[in-house]
């Protein structure tokens, strides 16, 4: 009696945890499938490749402006942020006293409660604005950096953690300065979980729309920066725009599209940075 | 306990600038004076004084939890928030010339588990060696630390192998190496032949028999018969104190306190 209560028991809390898993697994599913199934129609080398010559406003020759636009900004990001970063986070492990690593960690969780449109906001008055960039590569660059620099720096402090005791005392026990340490030992053994880190911070900073409307983007008539002060197209801003033209079926076609390769390009870059961070345990 | 700290929290440490000396006591390669460590407020060292001589093995024996390997760390400067006084070819440490790096440099430590650099063998032992003399004869140098550690006919054809792919014990032995490299004066091992087999820790002994006759070795190990085996002199700790330092033969056939003589019958200890 008592054992068929307990199997009874382990019944119903096994049926509990599924019903509340299978949505999580599914819901997601679904959206992708339905974004995809929306996407079909346009979706083909034509219109990723385009003629980019940005007479179309990314609705008749492609997306190929708006996604390098995307990538240019994602990559430019977190070149910026990496080494700000990178040096941050061998601050904190290395010289910040326990009172400076409680005040890091403290404006590091801050920024990343953040919404991103504040930085896009503080981005418009200095930089656009005050320093006179102007609505630019650069002023979208500098403030996707902002957004990512907290997930970059969490991830790197992560890294370092994960770099095992002894392996530092055994550098330490050789008369290895910290300095020798951290460039001989330390980047060296965690080069390829740091890389992870770039990636997912890059897949970030391209799921980002806020920070770089009013720093970055126009919405067409560019197609590739002259310079680090020229605006750029985006496919997030390029999505957003044709949204709003919700009664063309065919502009909200391409929007589907749009999205299906931003999901593609997000989903790619979070691959990537996992089969890197299995390469980097191993 | 230590197995707490991070790895930042060690390097952390070796940042502190080194105190000021307490006093200066020649002879001795290594003169520990009344050596005190509390770690988490938990006592590890409690009064602990003894000498190296300047050659020859001693081996350190003692329970688990005796403050063996903490007395080790301490000796090397990875811990660095002990009272009394450790003093290094007459010396105090907490002065030495260039701080701490330099001290762990001039006492080399090695561990009980190996731990080999993300690269090739060469390039572990070299890895220590500082200066464009020393880097000039590198090969040299390498050749002479591998011999030492009874690993250079092993790998001579493989240098440039990584160091990874060498058995745990030719990984130890790559340690003694590459620990060997950096000339210290002084060489700590940590239980060097733990869960090693048999004939890896017989080419470890016969290195340490080899190194002992240039550098005093100071060893942990559990392994009474190791450190009967080994020869020179002995020192027993349990409970954080030294019980009983002396020749090993002596130490091992008539010891002269109660202490060692229930931990050599029965390998315990009840100081606590």
């Amino acid at each position: 009696m008592n054992a068929q209560r307990l199997l009874y028991r382990d019944t119903i809390s096994k049926s509990i945890v599924w019903l509340l898993a299978v949505p999580a697994l599914l819901i997601p599913a679904i959206v992708l499938c339905y974004i995809f199934w929306q996407a079909a129609p346009v979706l083909d080398w034509g219109f990723i490749v385009g003629t980019a010559d940005g007479a179309g406003f990314g609705i008749t020759d492609g997306i190929f402006a708006q996604l390098l636009g995307s990538l240019l900004l994602a990559v430019m990001a977190c070149v910026i942020a990496a080494p700000f970063a990178l040096g941050t986070a061998l601050f904190y492990r290395t010289y910040a006293s326990p009172r400076q690593q409680r005040l890091l960690t403290a404006m590091f969780n801050m920024l990343q409660g953040i919404p991103p449109i504040v930085f896009g906001l503080c981005g418009l008055v200095v930089l656009v604005n005050l320093f006179a960039w102007g609505i630019s590569l650069i002023s979208g660059a500098v403030v996707l950096a902002l957004v990512v620099l907290p997930l970059l720096v969490l991830n790197t402090l992560a890294t370092l953690e994960r770099i095992p005791l002894d392996y530092t005392e055994a550098g330490m026990a050789l008369g290895l300065g910290s300095g020798t340490i951290i460039w001989r030992l330390w980047l060296p053994r965690s080069w390829l979980n740091l890389l992870t880190g770039l990636l997912l911070a890059m897949a970030r900073a391209l799921s980002e729309t806020a920070p770089i409307m009013f720093t970055a983007t126009v919405f067409s008539g560019v197609v590739w920066p002259d310079s680090l002060f020229s605006p750029v197209t985006t496919l997030q801003t390029h999505i957003f725009y044709l949204a709003q033209e919700g009664n063309d079926p065919q502009v909200i076609s391409i929007a589907w599209g749009s999205a299906a390769v931003l999901v593609l390009l997000v989903a790619s870059l979070g691959l990537l940075a996992r089969l890197l961070h299995k390469l980097g345990e191993h | 306990m230590v197995a707490d700290l991070t790895a930042a929290d060690f390097l952390q440490a070796s940042q502190q600038s080194p105190e000021k000396p307490s006093s200066n006591i020649e002879a001795a390669a290594l003169q520990v004076e009344s050596l005190g460590l509390q770690l988490d407020g938990k006592v590890i060292l409690h009064g602990v004084s003894f000498s190296l001589p300047t050659s020859g093995v001693t081996s350190v024996i003692g329970p688990s939890g005796a403050g063996k390997s903490s007395l080790l760390r301490c000796l090397n400067g990875l811990l660095t928030q002990w009272s009394g006084t450790i003093s290094v070819a007459g010396a105090s440490t907490r002065q030495w010339h260039g701080g701490w790096d330099q001290l762990r440099r001039h006492v080399g430590l090695i561990a009980q588990k190996p731990v080999v650099f993300n690269a090739s063998i060469r390039a572990n032992v070299c890895f220590g060696i500082h200066g464009w003399r020393q880097r000039r004869r590198a090969d040299e140098l390498v050749e002479k630390s591998l011999q030492q550690a009874a690993l250079w006919d092993e790998v001579k054809d493989r240098l440039d192998a990584p160091a990874v792919t060498l058995s745990v014990g030719q990984q130890q032995r790559l340690c003694i190496a590459r620990a060997v490299a950096i000339k210290p004066g002084i060489l700590l091992l940590d239980e060097p032949t733990a869960s090693l087999d048999p004939r890896s820790k017989q080419l470890i002994e016969q290195s340490m028999q080899q190194l002992a006759k240039e550098t005093p070795l100071l060893c942990v190990t559990h392994d009474l018969e190791q450190a009967q085996r080994l020869e020179g002199s002995t020192i027993f700790m349990c409970d954080g104190r030294v019980i009983e330092q002396g020749e090993s033969k002596q130490l091992f056939t008539q010891p002269q306190c109660i202490e060692t003589r229930e931990f050599l019958r029965w390998s315990v200890c009840d100081c606590n």
